[in-house]
C-alpha cells in the first residue's frame, strides 16, 4: 500500500532520544549573512548547551542566554494563572527571564522550537520584545513544526556546528497548541524579511530579519 | 565468682565516669589529633560596618598540598557582606555578598557557596549560586552543581552539561585583553580556527 505523504513526512520525523545532527538551510543562511559581522551578539533561548556555546564562541560572538525553553515546555506554574476559569499565560513575566539586552542590539536570536510551546495569544508580545532586541539587519530564527505533526515535542536543540542542529526529542508528547502557519509568522513579524525552509523532519525553519532602517 | 564480676564492673564505670566530670583533667587515653591544614588568617578582612578584624574562625587559610599557594575558606556557616581584596586563592562554601577583588588568584565556589557579588579573579570556579558580573583574566567554569546569574568575560569559559546559566558571556581576546598570557592568546587563536575550518 503506497504511503500519504504525511505517512512519509511521520515516518522520518525524529526518534525518541537524540535525533541525528542534519545540516540546516536556514542555520547555513544565517552564518553567511552575518559573515561580515565582526562579532555577532546572539541570543540562545533554550537551555545551555556547551556545545553551542563553544560554536557561538568560536565564532567571537558576544552570547546571551536564557532559557525559555524549559518552563514553557514545562507550563512552569510561575507563568500561569490557573485561578480563573480559562488559565491565563503570564506573558510579561515570562519574558521578565531574559537578561538585560539593549534594545536594537542583537544580531540574532536563536529561539529554537520556543513558539510552539507558547499559547497564540502570547505571541505578538514575545516575537514584539525579540523584533526589538534585533540590531537593524538582525535574524530571528526558529523552528515550527509542520500543521500535521501532533506529537514529536524537541525537549532541546543545540549546534553540532555552525550549522548542524541537534535535538533530543521525546516523540510521545503531544504539542500543546495548535500550530503555527506561514501567514501567521508573517502577520506576527509585520516589516520582516521572512524565510522559511523546510525540513525533511516535518520542521520548518523560519529566519526574519529586520530591515536596515529601523522603524521605531 | 560470677557474682564478683557482677559487682566489679559498675565500679570501673563509675571510675571513669568521674574522670570525665572532673574538671581541667585530661582524658586517659586521649585520641591523637589529626594534623590542621588550616590556620588562622592574618587580619586583613573586616566585616561590613564594623573596624574589626574578622574572627578567625570566619576565613581560614591553608597551605594547598600540591602548589604550596596560600588558600582562603569561607566556611559553609558563614555569611559575609562586603569587599574583599587579597593575594591568594579563594574558596567560599558559605554565603557573600558585596564584591571580591583578587585579581591575580583563584576563586572558586563551592557546592553549598551563595555569591552575590562581581568578582574580578584570574579564574573564576562556580559549584554553587552565583549572581554578579565575573571578569576573569584565564578563565570561568561553571560545573554541572553551578548556578549563575550574570555577565561572564574571561579567555576561556568552560560550563559543564547540567549546569544553570543566564546572562551573557564574552570573551576575551588576545588583542582586546593587554595582560593576556601566551597560553590564553593560544588558546583563543585555536578557537578561531576551528570556527574557520
Amino acid at each position: 500500500m503506497a504511503w500519504t505523504s504525511q505517512q512519509k513526512a511521520l515516518s522520518r520525523t525524529p526518534q525518541p532520544g537524540t535525533g541525528a545532527p542534519v545540516p540546516s538551510q536556514g542555520l547555513e543562511w544565517l552564518w553567511k549573512h552575518l559573515q561580515d559581522v565582526r562579532q555577532p551578539q546572539i541570543l540562545d533561548c533554550g537551555p545551555v548547551s556547551p556545545a553551542t556555546l563553544q560554536v557561538l564562541l568560536n565564532r567571537r560572538a558576544k552570547v546571551y542566554v536564557a532559557d525559555l525553553i524549559t518552563p514553557a515546555l514545562e507550563a512552569d506554574p510561575r507563568f500561569w494563572d490557573r485561578s480563573k476559569k480559562t488559565p491565563l499565560f503570564l506573558t510579561a513575566d515570562f519574558l521578565r527571564q531574559l537578561p538585560e539586552i539593549p534594545p536594537a542590539s542583537v544580531t540574532a536570536v536563536l529561539s529554537w522550537n520556543l513558539l510552539d510551546l507558547l499559547p497564540a495569544e502570547s505571541l505578538p508580545n514575545v516575537l514584539g520584545l525579540f523584533y526589538s532586541l534585533l540590531a537593524p539587519l538582525g535574524v530571528f530564527y526558529c523552528i515550527l513544526r509542520e500543521p500535521f505533526l501532533a506529537a514529536g515535542i524537541e525537549r532541546r536543540w543545540w549546534l553540532e556546528s555552525p550549522a548542524s542542529p541537534r535535538s533530543q526529542v521525546d516523540a510521545e508528547r503531544t504539542f500543546p497548541h495548535p500550530p503555527i502557519t506561514n501567514r501567521e509568522i508573517e502577520k506576527l513579524l509585520p516589516g520582516a524579511s521572512v524565510k522559511i525552509f523546510l525540513t525533511r523532519s516535518g520542521r520548518r525553519e523560519v529566519l526574519a530579519m529586520r530591515p536596515a532602517e529601523l522603524r521605531i | 565468682m560470677w557474682r564478683d564480676k557482677e559487682k566489679k564492673a559498675p565500679t570501673q564505670k563509675a571510675t571513669s565516669k568521674a574522670w570525665e566530670d572532673l574538671p581541667g583533667l585530661i582524658d586517659p587515653a586521649p585520641a591523637p589529633e589529626e594534623p590542621r591544614p588550616i590556620t588562622p588568617v592574618t587580619p586583613t578582612y573586616f566585616t561590613e560596618g564594623s573596624e574589626k578584624p574578622m574572627s578567625e574562625t570566619i576565613l581560614k587559610t591553608a597551605n594547598s598540598s600540591s602548589s604550596g599557594q596560600r588558600q582562603t575558606l569561607l566556611g559553609s556557616s558563614m555569611v559575609l557582606k562586603g569587599e574583599l581584596t587579597g593575594d591568594e586563592d579563594l574558596t567560599i562554601e558559605g554565603q557573600f555578598d558585596g564584591t571580591i577583588n583578587l585579581k591575580d588568584y583563584c576563586v572558586t565556589i563551592g557546592q553549598h557557596g551563595q555569591v552575590k557579588a562581581d568578582i574580578n579573579a584570574r579564574q573564576v570556579s562556580v559549584g554553587g549560586k552565583l549572581s554578579g558580573k565575573v571578569n576573569a583574566r584565564d578563565k570561568i567554569e561553571i560545573r554541572k552543581t553551578g548556578n549563575v546569574v550574570g555577565d561572564l568575560v574571561a579567555m576561556g569559559v568552560a560550563i559543564e552539561e547540567g549546569a544553570y546559566f543566564k546572562g551573557s558571556i564574552e570573551i576575551l581576546r588576545e588583542e582586546e585583553s593587554s595582560t593576556s598570557s601566551s597560553s590564553a592568546a593560544t588558546h583563543s587563536r585555536a578557537a578561531v580556527s576551528t570556527w574557520s575550518a
